[in-house]
């Protein structure tokens, strides 16, 4: 299923080396050093988690990309502003240069970023344009974007030094922004007139965010949609807050889906409503969307975002071969919110494989190595 | 004074409910308990008040609980216990955030091995361990800054004196990763667990048998702890898979056998012949890490499952993940279920089906068996619900949803 090349059926997959060498029907398994047999599973890109949080150690909340992300079929995710340019080298250092995830990252306005907790992110002096931009310019490759974060002053400072410093450097931003009595901000505001098309808002189903349902009607507000026109997308980001039964039921119902499908996983969101990519990719497949527009939202939509498509989100013949495996469950399973409560769904997806760069670095069932018993005096099988 | 006293007292007793009128926090209601320590075995109502567990008996009226839940589908355990893991020391190479890792895996109290020694120990103790729901302990490095430090620095008697300053968290000496052929830090390690009363776990790579004999025999003391027991550089069995006889020797003499599984520490072509000559662990720990998490995964529920398609019987293996390891740490008043002990519980599914499992080699055992932890309480605290069995559909959900959502719900 690689929404990117138009293809939805059985095929098989080739990699040699790094690569995917060949996508086509019928592809001789005497011609591979090894053959898996993935009848009954879905074979994906490997999926884009365009929100998370894994500067682990110096920002507490944060996770280690690997044990969370590669383990549910995330080859590529991008922390979203847990450093800023004063932290970005530690966390380059220490996480992205030592992880076999590909890890992006969107900088926090705030040169800080998230490691100094609350106060630090309300220092205005601290969020600085030209050192971001000046950051974003150094690694063109890992940063992506600018992200703003939990400003719990009123006014538009936050979101107006972060377009700025996305306006130098060339890149969208994302915009994570409570609206409060005497915020002195109003959504209709921010996203018809702050935010450049090509900006993200996130925590979609939020609505002390983003204000997506009118109150007394429960109905998409028209100017939601109205920035969905002019180019503003709208990101899940799940998290521990920010997906909620009652807005998302009735934004499906309402036909307004999130442009992409991240998690914002990070140490408590991972616990409770436990979102991890195909989880929510679950919860959304649940509510109604395609499978295959759900892998498009996680795949292509992202790496566009990232400006990385085609290199990344597609099982193009010649690209990175980052892949997931995927099994479609059906039965009665329960799914929470943020909130912690259930709903009842009848479809589950697991990651069962994955692939990357043309790695086997996870495989729950085995599916990859010979039974022991078959396997003479081995050390370790490749 | 005593008059009030009398009164406090008085008013106390008159004001303590009895039993029939508690109300408790949380009913699991109608699960298949196994608590090896106590010998239960069988379906059983818990019922948690605060942090505690309050009552464990039959018919609890689900009337007394403000919350009851069905649990029937499933296995009620002692919170498991994980003798040997690695958790996040400062961005060490190697570790994991240990909320996730160990109570996703129904682990409650789990036992990091060796990460730090005498010198970074407490810096880990105020980022990591104070900051963990787990009930984490450790297994201090002989070398003075962990596994991941300079490994010629082994000062036994600053060992010693940080784990008596710690006896609450430190419950023993490793010689992990610095011990590689080299019995001198092997020496000291035993050195720093002497003065330390503490038992010792060791890793040892012998290069030879006769020197592993000598190891075990003479210098272990009987209650320390072997780890990777199904490893390759391990002299378990002989050349034709039989197990030796020092080994059963050294069981005799009190020596644990420890499965530390990891990514190089179990081979299914060890395992199993040692156990079908009943050769068991003792206790079944992970050595969960980056590494060891994603291709063998090598977590708590995984390893667990290894063992039952290897044969051994669900009572076996949880003995060996609750009561067994409780012991061997010396914690004795952890890995059981008794009325008045603190509420760390797991709640397990067991599925049939098809399953692969892959060793540390990755060669793959097929089985009709695995376990998946549905539910974790730490402290009468829910921390994992995977199934969301404590909670009501969003629909019959009240407090903030009525207040933000009342006009669509």
């Amino acid at each position: 299923m690689d929404p990117a090349s138009q293809i939805d059926r059985v095929m098989d997959v080739a990699v040699k080396g790094d690569r995917i060498a060949r996508v086509a029907p019928e592809i001789p398994a005497a011609q591979a050093r090894k053959a898996l047999d993935l009848g009954g599973l879905y074979v994906t890109p490997g999926l884009i988690d365009l929100h998370t949080h894994v500067y682990a150690g110096p920002h507490p909340g944060s996770l280690f990309p690997d044990s969370t992300a590669l383990v549910t079929g995330a080859t590529t995710v991008v922390d979203c502003g847990s450093s800023g340019w004063r932290t970005f080298e530690d966390f380059k250092a220490r996480i992205i240069d030592r992880s076999k995830t590909r890890v992006l990252a969107f900088l926090n306005i705030v040169g800080w970023g998230m490691t100094k907790g609350e106060e630090a992110e309300n220092n205005i002096a601290d969020m600085d344009p030209e050192a971001t931009s000046a950051k974003m310019k150094q690694y063109p490759d890992i940063i992506a974007g600018v992200k703003t974060a939990h400003f719990a002053r009123p006014g538009y400072a936050a979101i107006k030094r972060a377009v700025e410093a996305g306006r130098l450097s060339g890149r969208q931003i994302m915009v994570d922004d409570r609206i409060y009595t005497n915020s002195e901000r109003t959504t209709r505001e921010k996203l018809l007139e702050v935010l450049r098309p090509g900006d993200l808002h996130t925590h979609t189903y939020n609505d002390r965010q983003l204000e997506l349902l009118d109150r007394f009607t429960g109905k998409v507000q028209p100017f939601i949609r109205e920035a969905r026109e002019r180019g503003v997308l709208f990101d899940l980001g799940h998290g521990a807050g920010s997906f909620l039964w009652p807005v998302a039921t009735r934004a499906m119902q309402q036909g307004f889906p999130p442009d992409i499908i991240s998690t914002d996983l990070h140490a408590t969101s991972i616990m409770v409503p436990r979102s991890d990519m195909p989880n929510c990719i679950s919860k959304l497949v649940n509510l109604g969307m395609q499978l295959r527009e759900a892998i498009e939202r996680s795949t292509l939509a992202p790496a566009r975002v990232l400006r990385r498509f085609p290199e990344l989100g597609t099982l193009g013949e010649g690209r990175v071969a980052d892949i997931a495996v995927f099994r479609l469950e059906t039965g009665v399973f329960a799914f929470k919110d943020a909130w912690g409560k259930r709903f009842m769904g009848t479809k589950r997806l697991e990651c069962v494989l994955t692939v990357r760069n043309g790695e086997i670095v996870y495989d729950v069932d085995g599916l990859a190595f010979p039974a022991w018993s078959t396997a003479g005096d081995y050390e370790v099988i490749p | 004074m005593t008059l009030r006293r009398t009164i406090i007292a008085a008013l106390a007793v008159f004001l303590a409910p009895s039993t029939g009128q508690e109300i408790y926090d949380l009913l699991l209601k109608n699960g298949h308990v196994i608590d090896p320590k106590s010998g239960r075995n069988d379906r059983f109502d818990v019922a948690i008040i605060g942090k505690k567990i309050a009552h464990i008996g039959q018919n609890l009226p689900a009337t007394h609980a403000r919350n009851a839940v069905d649990v029937s589908q499933y296995y009620v355990t002692p919170g498991l216990i994980d003798i040997h893991a690695h958790f996040d020391a400062q961005g060490a190479g190697l570790n994991l955030q240990p909320d996730h890792t160990a109570l996703s895996n129904g682990v409650t109290t789990a036992v990091d091995a060796g990460s730090c020694g005498w010198k970074n120990f407490e810096a880990f103790k105020e980022k990591v361990i104070d900051r963990s729901k787990t009930r984490l302990l450790a297994f201090l490095n002989i070398a003075g800054a962990g596994a991941y430090g300079d490994v010629d620095e082994l000062d036994p008697g600053a060992a010693a004196r940080m784990v008596r300053r710690h006896p609450d968290i430190l419950v023993g000496i490793t010689a992990a990763h610095v011990e590689a052929g080299r019995r001198e830090a092997l020496n000291r390690a035993v050195k720093a667990a002497e003065l330390s009363k503490t038992p010792l776990m060791v890793a040892y790579h012998p290069q030879s048998g006769s020197e592993y004999r000598e190891l075990i025999l003479k210098h272990l003391r009987p209650g320390d702890i072997q780890t990777h027991c199904y490893g390759l550089l391990l002299p378990l069995l002989d050349a034709g898979k039989k197990v030796l006889p020092h080994v059963w020797e050294a069981r005799r003499r009190g020596i644990l056998f420890d499965v530390g599984h990891g990514a190089g520490g179990f081979w299914f072509r060890v395992a199993v012949p040692a156990i079908q000559q009943e050769f068991l662990p003792d206790t079944i720990s992970t050595d969960v890490n980056k590494e060891s998490i994603m291709l063998p995964r090598a977590d708590t529920m995984t390893t667990m499952s290894k063992f039952l398609n290897m044969g051994l019987t669900l009572e076996q293996v949880l003995e060996r993940a609750t009561v067994n390891p409780a012991r061997a740490i010396r914690r004795p008043e952890l890995g059981m279920l008794s009325e008045g002990a603190i509420a760390d519980l797991a709640v397990l599914e067991l599925r049939r089906g098809r399953f692969g499992f892959l060793d540390s080699g990755h060669g793959k055992l097929i089985g009709d068996k695995k376990l998946f932890c549905v539910l974790t309480l730490r402290n009468g605290e829910v921390v994992w619900d995977a199934e969301g069995l404590t909670q009501p559909e969003w629909k019959n959900a009240s407090g903030p949803y009525d207040l933000f959502y009342s006009n669509f719900k």
